[in-house]
């Protein structure tokens, strides 16, 4: 299933709630990797979902801190590609 | 004329002798050669003088890796004071432990730390970034001042037998415990490693790992005595890993299992354009999975990379190293070879007896050698445990020696090769880190929610094990339980620590001592 790219970040935000926060929401400008929210594991779950549910590809080396640090960042990125 | 390698800052004495201009660090855009090194770690050794720091005294290091976290381990070391490097990844309880278990009394930090700290947790803290709000500290004093300050008057004659920092590591009573490392257990491991890797001045060493990981401060340790150039990486995204080390033209990378699998996920740019400028690439910290090494090996073999795999405990630093051209015996299928003793160690495989093991039988694994740490700081009867006379040593030299028990099952053959077999404790291994089940509880126990907890590891390869976690809660009616622990150990507790999946019981079995029976729910978990 392909998302529409105005819910990218609710789309974000919804995974990482279920799968790494606890429940928790974040704002869409928390830093993820800098305040050690997510780890380079869960991030690179984050891409495999990013890649399944937007018909994406994160390059190589696209996959960095710049590009992952706030659902900002990756939502950018996802609507760059998406679009 | 160099000096002897006595201490940290000998290696230093010589680096800048040899080449005062050479790169010593680079920190994102930032470089700094060996001159500065010197000049930066002699103001900021003189202002922690002036901050009341003496010879013997712990100083905790809570910057990031960084310029300023590099040339506080050099500072410390020259006025005789050891250093700590805190866990990045620590939220304020840990930091808290750790400053009251070793008598931290100065720190160096960055500000948004320091804020979530208590009041009074340490005397001065010395802040990168604004001046903090919080009483963390009763006086502050800015980082950044502190560097450009006059250097060093005296020298405070620091030996080789001083302390020279405390490496925390995962501790059985649910607490981590300090590794207290002399100065010459940190020097001879640079020079132990950096003559396995054969370190020149001309190499470009990737700091990937954490400096407070034993393993981690190796990179900057090696580096030091090589007189080469480190490049520090905060990030452990891929995309980061691979352009650092195709923009620095890294030449040596140390890391554990999960850094390959992602490094191995940027395949097609490696075949792409190969490493061609990485010589080595050194394994630390766990096994890799056979599949990612088989694949790790595809990628950067060809383009003349050297494959090292090493094999040690925060108590005795480095133990043995598996050459590259013998990599081949660390397959499954041929036992899971470990190597053999790294230079300058001796490695015996003691039996349930006290007696060496003949080959082919089973025993513990025993190092003997000059990095053999002081002990656990303040912890007598854990270092009792660990820290043991020399079962071989002759009557005349007993209870001269101390030689470190790892606590690892291994065999040895006719040739000498280590075979790795398992654990004796129930240390998880998660994404690298050591961890023990009782942080873990702990932590869970700690959220005022969770009555009983058991945490264990279960093996996956990708991470080499998952924490589980089987709990039963205070309040049985609370919908929502689960969501709540979890979010305050995630607050509360680094990354690795948080278990993947927690599963509530009515009540969690026992042993026949009444104890939470651990293997009877591992085993329960992993039958399904």
């Amino acid at each position: 299933m392909v998302a529409s790219n105005g819910d990218a970040r609710a789309a974000i935000r919804g995974w990482l709630q279920e799968n790494v926060t606890g429940g928790r929401d974040v704002a869409n400008d928390e830093l993820l990797i800098e305040n050690g929210v997510m780890t380079s594991l869960q991030t690179v779950e984050l891409v495999t979902f990013l890649e399944d549910e937007f018909g994406i590809m994160v390059e190589d080396d696209e996959f960095d801190e710049e590009n992952f640090g706030s659902v900002d960042a990756i939502a950018t990125l996802v609507e760059g590609k998406a679009a | 004329m160099p000096r002897p390698e006595f201490t940290l800052h000998d290696l230093l004495h010589n680096a800048l002798e040899r080449d005062p201009q050479r790169l010593a660090v680079v920190d994102g855009d930032a470089e700094y050669s060996y001159e500065d090194l010197e000049r930066e770690s002699s103001s900021l050794g003189a202002a922690l003088v002036d901050a009341g720091v003496d010879k013997g005294d712990r100083v905790g290091v809570l910057v990031e890796k960084s310029w300023e976290a590099i040339v506080s381990m050099l500072a410390a070391s020259r006025i005789g004071a050891a250093y700590v490097n805190v866990n990045p990844l620590f939220k304020a309880p840990q930091i808290e432990y750790l400053a009251q278990d070793c008598d931290i009394r100065v720190v160096i930090g960055d500000t948004p730390k320091l804020e979530e700290l208590q009041p009074k947790t340490v005397e001065t803290a010395f802040y990168r970034g604004e001046k903090p709000q919080g009483k963390a500290a009763k006086s502050y004093v800015d980082v950044a001042e502190a560097l450009k300050g006059d250097g060093l008057k005296a020298d405070r004659g620091v030996s080789e037998i001083d302390l020279g920092t405390i490496l925390y590591t995962s501790g059985s009573t649910g607490m981590p415990k300090g590794v207290a490392t002399s100065q010459r257990n940190v020097v001879v491991g640079a020079q132990i490693v950096s003559s396995c890797l054969g370190n020149t001045p001309e190499d470009r060493i990737l700091s990937a790992l954490p400096l407070n990981f034993d393993a981690g401060m190796s990179q900057f340790t090696t580096s030091l005595r090589a007189g080469a150039t480190l490049y520090l990486l905060r990030s452990r995204l891929p995309g980061d890993l691979l352009k650092a080390l195709r923009r620095h033209e890294i030449t040596g990378v140390t890391g554990v299992p999960p850094l390959w699998a992602l490094l191995i996920r940027s395949a097609k740019s490696l075949r792409e354009g190969p490493l061609t400028h990485l010589r080595y690439l050194a394994n630390t910290g766990g096994r890799i999975p056979q599949a990612n090494l088989d694949e790790l090996r595809n990628l950067l073999e060809p383009a003349g990379t050297k494959i090292y795999l090493m094999y040690g405990l925060t108590e005795a630093f480095r133990s043995t190293y598996l050459a590259p051209e013998e990599i081949h015996r660390s397959s499954p299928e041929q036992g899971n070879c470990i190597g053999k003793a790294i230079p300058n160690t001796e490695i015996m495989v003691i039996d349930k007896e006290g007696n060496e093991a003949a080959p082919g039988e089973p025993g513990e694994l025993v190092h003997r050698g000059p990095t053999v740490a002081m002990g656990y700081w303040g912890n007598e009867e854990a270092t009792r445990k660990a820290y043991r006379p020399n079962p071989l040593a002759p009557p005349e030299l007993l209870d001269v020696e101390r030689v470190v028990y790892s606590g690892d099952t291994v065999t040895r053959d006719e040739e000498g090769y280590l075979y790795f077999l398992g654990r004796e404790d129930a240390m998880i291994k998660n994404q690298g880190y050591r961890l023990s089940p009782e942080e873990v509880e702990n932590l869970l126990i700690a959220s005022g929610l969770v009555n009983e907890a058991c945490a264990f590891g279960v093996e996956n390869p990708a991470v080499g094990q998952d924490v589980i976690a089987v709990i039963s809660l205070k309040d049985t009616g609370g919908d929502g339980a689960i969501d709540s622990i979890r979010e305050y150990a995630i607050n509360n507790g680094p990354p690795y620590m948080i278990p993947k999946e927690i599963l509530v019981r009515d009540e969690l079995p026992k042993t026949g001592s009444g104890k939470i029976d651990r293997k009877g729910i591992t085993n329960a978990y992993t039958n399904g």
